[in-house]
């Protein structure tokens, strides 16, 4: 009897959603294209962008939010005198366990940390993003893609500081951690705990509202052009594909079934690793054009041609897509870092600035070379090509069979990205409405990847936009006005670490394990 | 006033101060310290947590962590022989299945007064208990 009342607790939820899903896809036909759900969304997208999308110097200026993002991994790189460079060495020996105290407390490694961290970021953004950045702002995008990489490792470096820093450790064990800590309680540690909480509660909105487009709508959809472009058979079946996807995600997030959700963490570095073999071998064979794409996304950067706004127009798109891609300054990688098993908080910032690193400088590169280099992007027959198949249409011209490639890679990453997702809205959720509701909120989130799918790239890809942009305006500004403690800590660390006496701490720390 | 007294009084509690302050009035409706019963209610782990997804921490060890919380923290405020259970799961479910299983005489515990979207949702702990408990409860306001 017990086991039946649990049985139907886990499960007349998702019943539910089953029922309800077809309905909600029956009014929006009805609708059409104009009105309904997608009407909806057009509302909520122009009330957002007069907020926080509004242009700085008139027509083609700079829109408010991309200069901030671009202002805050400027102002992090010159104030910890580029910890990006010179942290990029010590990143590497501690992912590599040579720091590593089995007695510090947190739950993982630091490379388990990383990896985890990876599997929010690596999605099918590194794969379709660069493709909707190169269509959008030429090639040259690319270049303001990676060059936002690079700024973005120091705001990841600043916001994962902190998240060590002021996370708790609960009873159970488990870490909390993340903005809405260290927008709370930091700022209240420099006697701001008025705006710390404010903030955090801002922060918290935002991200439950964000991890529905990026890590969640935009995924969802385009995981279905990948799987629609091989598999005819969806064409006309967006639905069918939206309930399928819903489904396996649900049976993780809703059901409890880790299994997915332990096969999918596995299948995704694997084909993270199949995904750069077969870019590099595009590069081998077209080995002598190398030189001249690379001229082509540097020229095109300062000198683009038919890209709206010219220079400035590559730049912002670089840089939003660049930010969409890796969440440098969007904070919610510093939720998995606080986990990390350490009594450093320093040093699990140093291990995050491989993220934008690994996510930006190399994956999107890799895509963006491939694409430059197959030349598809340029060809008018292609004009309409767009995100995951615009990147499909440019490996086929090396690889017939690789959109097949693509498509699974592209449904593995949303998935594992979806369930990232889920858990960082659901720990906002819960910061602001308490643990009990956070079902509630999964349903949401689950009905959200749904409409994803059906409803066409350009909203979803605007939505998601300004949704986790706005996250980045809390969370920079906390981490601006703690910005001194990051530095005092940063400078303690590098005298010690440069002095030799940590790793002398770590043997003395090992040897009683070895006896 | 010895009609009054209970053998078995449940504690549901959720680490809050309120929820320890109903400690006190249990106290008053038994005989003995043990014949309090505390009980914590943890949630599951979300599978991308990263304890979950690297298997870092299960579920046991998260209960005998919480157990030995528990017991540190209620040893310091002077309960030091009360009977301390933790379960998994929804918790008002949990709750009543503990008063089942150990044969409680009353539920003691806080209401805590949620407001806005979230009571309208789901409503408190503290209501579903009072409809499916097997035995009286008494929220304190």
């Amino acid at each position: 009897m017990k086991l039946l009342q649990k049985f139907n607790r886990r499960w007349w939820i998702l019943g539910l959603l089953l029922v309800l899903i077809p309905q909600i896809a029956l009014a929006q036909d009805e609708a059409g294209s104009g009105g309904g759900i997608e009407g909806i969304f057009q509302n909520i997208v122009n009330v957002l962008n007069l907020l926080i999308y509004f242009k700085i110097g008139g027509e083609n200026g700079i829109p408010f939010i991309v200069l901030w993002l671009i202002a805050g991994g400027i102002f992090f790189t010159l104030r910890m005198k580029f910890i990006n460079v010179r942290g990029f060495k010590h990143a590497i020996d501690v992912v590599r366990g040579k720091y590593d105290d089995p007695n510090d407390e947190g739950d993982v490694s630091h490379f388990q940390a990383l990896a985890a961290a990876l599997s929010g970021t690596v999605g099918i953004g590194n794969i379709a993003g660069v493709a909707i950045a190169i269509r959008m702002g030429g090639p040259g995008a690319a270049f303001w893609m990676t060059v936002a990489g690079f700024f973005g490792m120091s705001s990841k470096f600043a916001e994962c500081t902190l998240g060590q820093k002021f996370r708790i450790i609960k009873p159970d064990g488990t870490v909390g951690g993340g903005p809405m800590y260290y927008l709370s309680r930091g700022l209240s540690s420099i006697g701001m705990g008025k705006i710390g909480k404010g903030l955090g509660v801002l922060y918290a909105i935002s991200c439950a509202i964000a991890a529905m487009g990026a890590g969640n709508m935009f995924q969802a959809n385009q995981a279905y052009a990948a799987v629609s472009n091989v598999l005819p058979f969806f064409n006309n079946l967006d639905w069918l594909f939206g309930i399928i996807l819903v489904a396996i995600v649900g049976l993780v997030i809703l059901g409890g079934i880790e299994r997915i959700g332990s096969v999918a963490g596995v299948l995704v570095p694997a084909m993270a690793v199949i995904y750069t073999i077969a870019c590099v071998w595009v590069m081998l064979v077209r080995f002598t054009a190398i030189p001249e794409a690379i001229a082509t996304i540097i020229g095109s950067a300062f000198n683009p041609q038919a890209v709206a706004g010219g220079a400035i127009g590559a730049i912002i798109i670089g840089f939003q897509r660049a930010v969409f891609s890796n969440e440098a300054g969007i904070g919610s990688a510093a939720i998995a870092h606080s986990a990390a098993r350490t009594d450093e908080p320093v040093r699990e910032g140093i291990v995050a600035l491989l993220e934008p690193f690994i996510d930006t400088m190399f994956i999107c590169n890799l895509t963006a070379l491939v694409i430059v280099l197959t030349g598809v992007y340029a060809d008018p027959t292609s004009a309409e090509l767009d995100g995951a198949r615009l990147s499909a249409a440019s490996f086929e011209t090396i690889i017939g069979w690789f959109p097949y490639v693509i498509a699974i890679a592209g449904f593995l990453f949303a998935i594992s990205t979806m369930i990232s997702w889920s858990y960082y809205g659901q720990l906002a959720w819960a910061y602001l409405f308490g643990d009990r509701t956070v079902n509630v909120y999964k349903v949401l989130f689950l009905t959200c990847g749904f409409i994803g799918t059906i409803i066409n790239l350009d909203l979803v890809l605007e939505f998601s936009d300004i949704v986790l942009l706005a996250m980045s305006l809390p969370n920079l500004l906390g981490c601006f006005l703690l910005s001194g403690i990051v530095a005092r800590e940063l400078n303690k660390y590098m005298t010690r670490l440069e002095s030799g006496e940590m790793l002398a701490e770590i043997e003395e720390v090992r040897e009683p394990v070895l006896k | 006033m010895s009609w009054l007294k209970k053998k078995s009084v449940l504690i549901p509690l959720d680490f809050s101060e309120l929820s320890y302050e109903a400690i006190a009035p249990a106290r008053e409706y038994v005989e003995a310290e043990t014949g309090l019963t505390l009980i914590h209610v943890l949630a599951s782990l979300h599978p991308a947590d990263p304890a979950a997804m690297w298997n870092t921490l299960d579920d046991e060890q998260r209960k005998q962590k919480v157990h030995e919380f528990l017991a540190q923290k209620l040893g310091e405020m002077g309960y030091k022989e009360v009977q301390i259970k933790v379960a998994l799961g929804d918790p008002s479910t949990e709750i009543i299945d503990c008063a089942k299983e150990i044969d409680s005489d009353l539920i003691v515990m806080p209401s805590h007064g949620r407001k806005g979207v979230s009571r309208f949702l789901l409503g408190s702990v503290a209501e579903r208990v009072v409809r499916l408990s097997p035995c009286p409860v008494l929220i304190l306001k």
